[in-house]
């Protein structure tokens, strides 16, 4: 079943398990079933709780912040990651803020799921990865779909808890199969990560031999898969590589752990470079293991620019194989 | 055979779903008779025979079809259908190739270890530290390793590396050599280790060699590996890391004309002539009977069979394999990487990795006449 499918069935699942969930979003209901098709089928099997939306933003996180206050488990879709600049005083000023200005006589449970990213030619504003200014707004948890971790698992644990998740799904994910853990050669283990989903680290040889620490999210970890793959069956180059699905706050102790044996990290994303979640990182382990690296953390990120319409300027511009492959190249070196 | 793609012009999807069949797989078609739906995140497709003929599904309802790969063929005939469904089984033939890595496959080639035992052994990665420790499974063996000959001094003490044919070639090149001597012999076949080749003692792997060279007991190796180029590659970086020389080993029936230079680590078997002015790189194999013309360019591991020739000026880049009897025109380049297929004659340079291949072969094998 391919990712979109996947979490679909996770929403209706979600639907059906419990009452208090509803679904929001721009175009969302049959048949035209969202730009992305995720919940495709669903307003017709929950007719009520399923409702397209007016093109508002703002107000669809702010009626779903009013919904949560009312104790419902409203889960919203922004059709593109890009218009999530339009909803960003609700969920920072307001639907973080709920839980501690009312010092926990109400909280304000919404999940916001959104497509990000690049790489289909869609421009400018339709292209980017604007997680990286969420990240950091206490109370907020920032979750990122990936292909090693189970999309309903990711959604229960959301729907179970009172803080507000923005869940960020980049597009390039949605028509791939979820990794069959059975098929990868070496290991692929959850590594608890208490209040936060496990993240999931990944290797061909025991953490001893691999020669650096690769830590990715979303379609980034996809991508550095396979070429953490292709460099271990070519050339013998091994990294371990870590797939957190919740980016802020993060659990370090994977991060740790890791780079303990292999003394190098390399940070992936697709957003811009610069004050982002790499840097983040970079800043942190610096500190948590300073001295103790072998080489200063890499932080992989897109160019700082506007994103081009034009497919082969995209491709200079964003975050891409070539781009992770030369630096899994200088990690390991 | 024409490949039914889907016609799309949709930048929102990569993808599309298969819908529903209307013809059944391997049923005649009629050119623009519909074939097939599909359905994209913005419209529903008929996607339709591009010609008369015989259909071949190649996905199931339900799949998710890249908009790049073909979703079903047409063919002209039923046999052709049928050769081409022939084909595609034997081309889908069920490999090992993910579980070992590609060092390992070549390591393993080059210690002769049987991968398929380690593969049934392991559900693991196979790297080449496995392969290798596959090969040295007895670091328990009593058995003190030979030491090596004694060489008076002035003499250059010789290491070789590989106990195979290519070291009694070797052996027999430097057999008439009075400033060098071949004191011993290794190779990481532990099997080997205590055999004696033309009376030099196999003395154990790469690695006593190494710690023979730490106590100052050798002066200098030739890699004895005659026909893999990569293993010849890697040995020879072996030694450079270790500070350990490489000598050349010139049989003394070679012609070496006036301003030939050599690198070193060269082996060159009996009869052959390097013409004026012609320089060699480092760490090649070159066999009897080669003829290098003047002012040509042989580079750097480079291994060739008996009875190849160039003309003046010809360049052979590094790396290059060339098979026997291969005859090379003036001023024609070969580049890095190349391989020639044996009686091959070159008139025109050849781009670095490409192969060349010899159009037609003239050995007809019949009965003997009675």
């Amino acid at each position: 079943m391919i990712y979109a499918r996947a979490l679909g069935q996770a929403l209706s699942d979600a639907l059906g398990g419990d009452e208090r969930v509803v679904l929001l979003g721009e175009d969302i209901a049959d048949p035209y079933g969202g730009a992305f098709k995720v919940t495709k089928g669903l307003s017709t099997a929950f007719p009520d709780r399923v409702r397209t939306t007016p093109i508002s933003e703002a107000a669809i996180v702010g009626v779903a912040a009013g919904l949560a206050l009312a104790g419902y488990r409203p889960v919203v879709e922004i059709m593109f990651g890009d218009f999530l600049g339009l909803c960003f005083d609700q969920i920072a000023n307001h639907i973080a803020k709920y839980e501690a200005m009312y010092n926990g006589q109400a909280t304000c449970p919404v999940i916001i799921r959104t497509p990000s990213g690049g790489g289909r030619g869609y421009g400018p504003t339709h292209s980017q990865s604007l997680e990286k200014h969420f990240l950091g707004i206490p109370q907020l948890k920032v979750f990122a779909a990936s292909l090693v971790h189970d999309p309903s698992a990711l959604l229960s644990r959301a729907l179970g808890q009172a803080a507000p998740v923005l869940h960020i799904e980049h597009k390039s994910l949605y028509p791939l199969e979820p990794l069959a853990r059975s098929e990868v050669i070496g290991t692929v283990v959850d590594l608890a990560g208490g209040d936060a989903p496990p993240t999931v680290s990944i290797r061909h040889v025991p953490r001893e031999s691999c020669a650096a620490t690769v830590v990715a999210y979303g379609y980034q970890a996809e991508i550095a898969r396979r070429v953490q793959a292709r460099l271990a069956l070519e050339e013998e180059i091994f990294v371990e590589l870590l797939v957190p699905a919740q980016l802020a706050p993060l659990d370090w102790e994977p991060l740790e752990a890791s780079t303990a044996v292999t003394a190098s990290l390399l940070t992936i994303e697709e957003g811009t470079s610069g004050w982002s979640w790499g840097t983040e990182i970079a800043a942190e382990m610096s500190r948590r293991r300073f001295g103790q690296l072998r080489r200063p953390v890499e932080v992989l990120a897109s160019a700082p620019e506007v994103i081009p319409g034009a497919r082969d300027l995209e491709r200079r511009v964003l975050t891409g194989e070539a781009q992770i492959e030369q630096a899994m190249r200088r990690a390991a070196g | 055979m024409i490949a039914v793609g889907i016609p799309t012009t949709d930048v929102n999807s990569e993808t599309a779903e298969l819908i529903k069949w209307y013809v059944a797989d391997r049923a005649a078609v009629s050119e623009e008779q519909p074939l097939a739906e599909v359905e994209t995140s913005k419209a529903i497709l008929d996607i339709t025979a591009p010609a008369d003929g015989f259909v071949l599904h190649d996905a199931r309802v339900g799949d998710q079809l890249s908009l790049a790969e073909p979703l079903a063929f047409v063919f002209a005939s039923v046999e052709e259908l049928e050769r081409h469904v022939a084909d595609a089984q034997v081309a889908v033939a069920p490999s090992s190739a993910e579980r070992v890595t590609e060092p390992a496959r070549r390591r393993a080639a080059e210690l002769d270890v049987d991968l398929d035992l380690l593969l049934r052994r392991s559900g693991d990665l196979i790297t080449t530290a496995v392969v290798e420790a596959a090969a040295d499974p007895s670091p328990d063996s009593e058995q003190p390793l030979p030491e090596p000959l004694a060489a008076p001094p002035g003499i250059r003490r010789i290491a070789l590396i590989g106990a195979g044919l290519g070291a009694t070639q070797v052996l027999d090149i430097l057999r008439g050599d009075e400033e060098q001597r071949t004191i011993a012999i290794v190779d990481d076949d532990p099997k080997l280790w205590g055999i004696t080749v033309a009376d030099t003692p196999v003395i154990g792997g790469v690695q006593r060699l190494l710690a023979l060279r730490a106590q100052d007991a050798v002066d200098a190796a030739i890699i004895a590996v005659g026909t893999s180029v990569p293993a010849r590659v890697r040995l020879r970086e072996i030694c450079r890391q270790a500070g350990l020389p490489l000598a050349n080993a010139i049989d003394r029936t070679a012609r070496i004309a006036t301003g030939v230079q050599f690198g070193s680590g060269n082996i060159v078997c009996a009869f052959c002539h390097f013409g004026v002015g012609t320089t060699v790189g480092d760490n090649n194999f070159i066999s009897a009977y080669n003829s290098f013309d003047h002012h040509s360019v042989i580079g750097s591991n480079i291994a060739t069979g008996p009875g190849c020739m160039t003309s003046g000026v010809v360049k052979i880049g590094d790396r290059c394999r060339l098979g026997t009897g291969i005859f090379i025109e003036p001023h024609v380049e070969l580049g890095e990487g190349v391989r020639v297929a044996s009686g091959a004659t070159i008139v025109a340079s050849v781009p670095p990795d490409h192969t060349v291949k010899t159009r037609h072969t003239t050995t007809v094998v019949v009965p003997n006449r009675q």
